[in-house]
């Protein structure tokens, strides 16, 4: 059933956004990176698309980034040549990690203690970050420039994608484990821990496949060339985005397209569900950010739901004043209001 | 609230009920940098320690805030005094004051009103039937208790 939807738009960038991720929910709510060509990666709160900040340092157009899973540290990958690694909290650059060609692609361990990186001089790198200077471990075997590379079975294993090939490696022995060939340019890779589900696309193609086996799983055609998909946390279902700036949701068990909405104005680079999967995010090349509800109607983050004969109501209820005199009304706004000087642990947003 | 539309592939079932945006999202400052205090997120440092001096400042902070919010129920639908800043003195009858509660006003200022709602508001441009103004803006207010 087509539906309308209101995305929030997160603007900011001037240059297309080509890789976004999500941190893991937070005590501080979940959070969102976004890479754009302008070279200047931003943080937002990911329930709500603001604004928190710009990470400043790169060179060139920045191509992939991500979060750690307590969205305490960032890194990025960019086309100058190099990937850094910053405090997300302050937004200082903490470490950067020079390589011999443009990098496409970051991803942390889930303890943050390793970082592997592609890119275009076809090596995948894999830093310890509590030894930055040390050289990293490389794993060669790529014919063409990586697209993306992850950390998969409880960090045990590599996933990395080419141009016409994914590949998985094991981790201890730093060798290839599975080759799986592509028909067509891969244009993006996932990689979903619950299920060890990898997916991936490429042409009008969304695929799933097993992570430890590279096996096909299922695949579903879009109506457009494909440039990223995800799947719910839940499952449910999975979206995607490409060339036609449209984004779809189909149900992942019967491949039904469910929603279609436009609203970006130029080709998807990038669309992630958020870790609670209330929400998906899209990127594309009018510079922009959407957010997007995945039930729409929901009242959530930034969206409130509103029933016609209920926003009467509404209103009258924003003009109601402060109580009367009477001392019991006054004791109870006291009371509601008592002031703390330490302030009570934040609820988990998400 | 605001209602944003977009256009979107045209229904062919039955319309949803359509949901309303609150706000748009907050874009980048001038900063350019941002991470700045507005934005930050609590440091995880340990819980400062109880001890008998802090609860003396939570009982006084608890009466300030408590003797605040008795003087805003009292100053509701009395003529008020505004000083605002640059010494500039306006007159109108108090409504109602937003008074976030806890962490909700951000920071450490917790207290602080946000925004005061006032009808029949004399400006130099003339009398504006309802207005709001910033709490930020608010240097001191003042009225003759028990008058109207």
């Amino acid at each position: 059933m087509a539906m309308r939807q209101t995305p929030l738009t997160c603007s900011g960038h001037t240059r297309p956004v080509v890789d976004l991720a999500f941190s893991g929910v937070t005590p501080y709510g979940y959070f969102l990176i976004s890479a754009c060509k302008d070279g200047k990666p931003m943080l937002r709160q990911g329930d709500t698309g603001d604004w928190i900040g710009t990470f400043l340092g790169h060179k060139g157009a920045v191509w992939g980034a991500t979060l750690n899973k307590d969205a305490t540290k960032a890194a990025t990958a960019a086309a100058d040549f190099t990937a850094k690694v910053w405090d997300a909290v302050s937004g200082d650059e903490l470490i950067t990690l020079a390589h011999k060609h443009i990098v496409k692609s970051v991803d942390f361990t889930q303890d943050s203690n390793y970082l592997l990186t592609g890119g275009q001089d076809k090596l995948l790198r894999i830093y310890d970050l509590s030894k930055p200077e040390a050289e990293p471990d490389v794993v060669s075997g790529h014919t063409s420039g990586i697209k993306k590379a992850l950390w998969s079975s409880d960090d045990k294993q590599i996933l990395s994608a080419d141009d016409k090939t994914v590949r998985l490696w094991d981790r201890s022995t730093m060798t290839e484990v599975k080759a799986l060939n592509v028909a067509m340019s891969v244009s993006s890779m996932e990689y979903v821990p619950e299920g060890q589900i990898l997916v991936i696309t490429y042409g009008k193609t969304i695929a799933f496949h097993s992570a430890e086996t590279l096996e096909q799983i299922k695949s579903f055609e879009a109506p457009a060339t494909i440039n990223s998909a995800s799947l719910h946390p839940e499952k449910e279902c999975l979206v995607a985005g490409g060339e036609d700036f449209k984004l779809y949701k189909y149900d992942y068990n019967t491949g039904e397209e469910l929603e279609s909405y436009k609203g970006h104005f130029g080709p998807i680079h990038c669309v992630r569900f958020s870790p609670d999967g209330e929400l998906y995010a899209s990127g594309s090349e009018d510079g922009t950010l959407r957010l997007w509800q995945t039930t729409v109607g929901k009242t959530y983050g930034l969206w409130k739901c509103v029933v016609p004969e209920e926003e009467n109501a509404e209103a009258a209820k924003a003009r109601t004043t402060l109580p009367g005199t009477a001392e019991e009304e006054i004791e109870e706004v006291a009371s509601e209001n008592s002031d703390s000087v330490y302030s009570s642990t934040p609820e988990v947003k998400a | 609230m605001a209602n944003v539309r977009e256009a979107n592939t045209p229904p062919t079932g039955p319309m949803a009920v359509p949901v309303s945006v609150l706000r748009l999202p907050r874009g980048p400052d001038g900063s350019g940098r941002g991470f700045g205090p507005s934005t930050q997120r609590p440091r995880r440092d340990p819980p400062p320690e109880v001890t008998e001096a802090t609860r003396a400042i939570q009982r006084a902070r608890a009466a300030l805030r408590r003797r605040f919010l008795l003087c805003l129920v009292a100053a509701r639908g009395q003529r008020v005094t505004f000083v605002l800043c640059q010494r500039v003195r306006v007159n109108a009858v108090l409504g109602a004051a937003w008074v976030p509660g806890g962490t909700e006003g951000g920071g450490s200022d917790g207290g602080a009103a946000v925004a005061f709602q006032v009808d029949a508001l004399q400006t130099p441009l003339g009398v504006q039937k309802a207005a709001l103004l910033r709490g930020g803006d608010v240097v001191a207010f003042g009225f003759q208790v028990g008058g109207k």
